[in-house]
């Protein structure tokens, strides 16, 4: 006797989270319709958005000349990597990189520090004062960035209690970037949705504030973590204003305030092989840790959900 | 292995909600005691105050014979499963298993032993090493157990760890907690709103509602001497029937009429309950379980006074029994019947009725008579 075989049916309803089910995509209108839209959209992403990221790489090796006579064409008539060596070495571009990474490594960590132990506070410890401060830092978010450019500027060059001027080192830029109630209102909003009953378990298992917060928490809280550490290195990474008016010495400044101040001594494929390497590591950065940020909690079966 | 008691414990939230009210309850070193009743009854918040969870607003908790109203939830070594089993997602089982026994600053090599002993009770062991997320809900549930277990704690606080298991798991881990909890002896409170549970696991049951305690006894007590109403309502199922009738006094005995039917009252039952007649000639209310009709035609002698006629209004057959809905003026009865009754469904019925099983209530206050 043999069994009948069951076929798999295209299923009604939707496939993969799209609006379109299988069946829809079956019919030509469709198929071809909004197949058609789709690649056209993928064409205008590539080139609106990868676009200026794959000139600036191509442009980074090709001679000067090449990129003055033909500056769209999509080849080079021959390479420069030297472009590349010139801009490390010659303009000093290498040490600018590493002052820019020292910058966003501080900046990272500063940010970290004060957003995780702002939200456990505000969201797992609630002292009695917790809806205070947070209503209190939400109203900072109201404050425009460039307003309070001047009484930071006065606070770092005479900071209360220590009496030494912060101007020209790096904790200039370090102590105000831990200071971002946007960083701590996005964790604590992140801290608030982790299952209370894990916290309590730990409580119980004989779990204090610390250990809880260190074994328990900040382990639970990767996705998080991950988001926070981009906006951190980014905005670091980008930062101009600030560095460029508490920075004043050029060897402890950034690639964002020395490209600028270097483009009229430098000639153009350098400059660009310059700009190449300052855009790589925030690239590199994003590719690596993407899947830490871009996927969910990972609170998988901790509790029934 | 400790005592727990409750000195006249209350909490009241910040809202003015008291969830527990004056609570006075003394757990025995080793016993099983159920606390059981509705949603927010206050049986939750109770456990919580023990664990140290939820702060006492008046009274005093003593685990031990010692007062722990102040001490941390880590001081009270007590263990608590959680309905939601609240587990660490980012660690392995044995993680999990381990964690507080670390945190206790115990020697590895002892960790490593104790987690392997209480994983082997359980039979997790082939999942030490996986996170928790590759598990099914039972086998959570028992990772959950564990890491109550393995700490050796002085109580267990069990809370609703069944509600989330479908309800073939949640019969086989029922019998499982309560042959643990036989085999380790741990004082145990576990909190469910299912009174099956409650009737099937506890040593004792203590029965609550709108946050004060209601009757604490053995289940079969409970349910055989219910000290009120709602307890009388609460436990068992289908719960049990109760109209209000009148007691009178007919041919020597005790006569009660309700709804236009008449029992007679077992001199047995009568003798049992003597306060029974300080309320001859006033209105009671009766309470019959289920279980304490049968149809006529299964019984060989139906003696006069013992039996009410009657219209079948609904017919559930369960297999094992079947479950007869029939109205008594407003409201509806309901009588669990041999399987093979011929009770259907608009045609008329005779149901006998065991008359030393009636339950009587005072109408005003409810409490048993």
């Amino acid at each position: 006797m043999t069994l009948p075989i069951r076929r798999r049916r295209p299923s009604g309803g939707p496939s993969n989270g799209s609006l379109l089910t299988r069946a829809d995509w079956t019919r030509p209108r469709i198929k071809w319709g909004v197949g058609t839209a789709h690649l056209l959209l993928l064409a205008a992403l590539v080139v609106f958005g990868l676009g200026p990221l794959l000139w600036l790489a191509k442009s980074a090796i090709t001679p000067t000349v090449d990129t003055i006579s033909h500056p769209i064409s999509l080849f080079p008539h021959g390479t420069a990597w030297g472009n590349l060596r010139a801009a490390w070495s010659d303009v000093h571009v290498g040490r600018y990189f590493w002052n820019t990474v020292a910058l966003a490594l501080g900046c990272w960590l500063s940010q970290i520090v004060v957003a995780t132990t702002g939200g456990y506070v505000l969201s797992v410890l609630r002292p009695k004062y917790a809806r205070i401060v947070t209503g209190l830092l939400l109203t900072t978010l109201f404050v425009p960035a460039v307003v309070l450019l001047v009484p930071l500027y006065i606070e770092i060059v005479h900071p209360p209690l220590i009496h030494h001027s912060f101007i020209d080192s790096y904790w200039a830029i370090w102590l105000p970037a831990g200071a971002s109630a946007f960083n701590v209102v996005l964790v604590k909003r992140f801290f608030d949705n982790l299952p209370r009953e894990i916290f309590e378990a730990a409580r119980i298992d004989g779990a204090g504030p610390f250990r809880l917060f260190v074994l328990v928490v900040l382990p639970m809280s990767k996705p998080i973590l991950g988001v926070v550490s981009v906006f951190a290195v980014l905005a670091s990474w980008k930062d101009f204003l600030w560095p460029l008016l508490v920075l004043t010495n050029p060897d402890r400044q950034p690639l964002s305030v020395r490209l600028p101040a270097i483009q009229s001594q430098t000639q153009l494929g350098i400059f660009l092989a310059a700009m190449f390497i300052a855009c790589l590591v925030p690239i590199v950065g994003f590719l690596i840790f993407q899947r830490s940020f871009l996927r969910g909690t990972g609170l998988g079966g901790a509790i029934k959900g | 292995m400790a005592s727990i008691e409750f000195q006249d414990v209350s909490k009241v939230f910040p809202d003015g909600t008291r969830a527990v009210d004056s609570l006075e309850l003394t757990i025995d070193e080793g016993e099983f005691m159920v606390f059981v009743g509705p949603s927010g009854c206050g049986k939750t918040t109770a456990l919580r105050m023990v664990a140290g969870l939820e702060d006492i607003s008046e009274g005093t908790i003593l685990i031990g014979g010692r007062i722990v109203n102040d001490d941390s939830p880590k001081e009270r070594d007590v263990a608590m499963v959680f309905q939601n089993y609240a587990l660490y997602p980012h660690m392995t089982v044995a993680g999990n298993l381990a964690f507080g026994l670390k945190l206790r600053k115990l020697s590895k090599p002892a960790v490593q032993q104790r987690v392997q002993k209480v994983a082997a009770t359980l039979g997790i062991e082939q999942y030490l090493d996986r996170k928790p997320r590759a598990l099914s809900g039972g086998q959570r549930q028992r990772v959950a157990m564990g890491r109550a277990i393995v700490r050796e704690p002085r109580a267990y606080l069990m809370d609703e760890p069944l509600s989330n298991l479908d309800a073939q798991l949640r019969v086989q881990v029922r019998a499982e907690i309560q042959k643990l909890q036989r085999t380790l002896g741990v004082t145990t409170i576990y909190v469910t709103h299912d009174q099956t549970e409650a009737m099937t696991m506890g040593d004792r049951i203590a029965v609550m509602r709108n946050g004060a305690l209601q009757q604490v006894d053995t289940p079969e007590r409970v349910y055989q001497w219910p000290a009120n109403r709602f307890v009388a309502g609460f436990i068992g199922s289908p719960a049990m029937n109760m109209f209000t009738g009148r007691l009178t006094r007919a041919n020597g005995g005790l006569v009660v009429n309700f709804g236009g039917n008449s029992l007679a009252l077992d001199d047995e039952l009568v003798a049992e309950r003597p306060a029974l007649l300080a309320h001859v000639g006033a209105d009671v209310v009766l309470g019959i379980r289920p279980e304490d009709f049968e149809d006529a035609a299964f019984t060989p002698e139906v003696q006069p006074g013992r039996s009410v006629t009657t219209v079948c209004s609904l017919r559930e057959a369960l297999g094992s029994e079947v479950l007869v809905h029939f109205p008594v003026v407003e409201a509806s009865f309901v009588a669990r019947v041999h399987p093979k009754t011929a009770a259907r469904e608009g045609e008329q019925l005779r149901l006998v009725v065991n008359t030393k099983q009636l339950h009587f209530f005072e109408p005003e206050s409810g409490l048993a008579i």
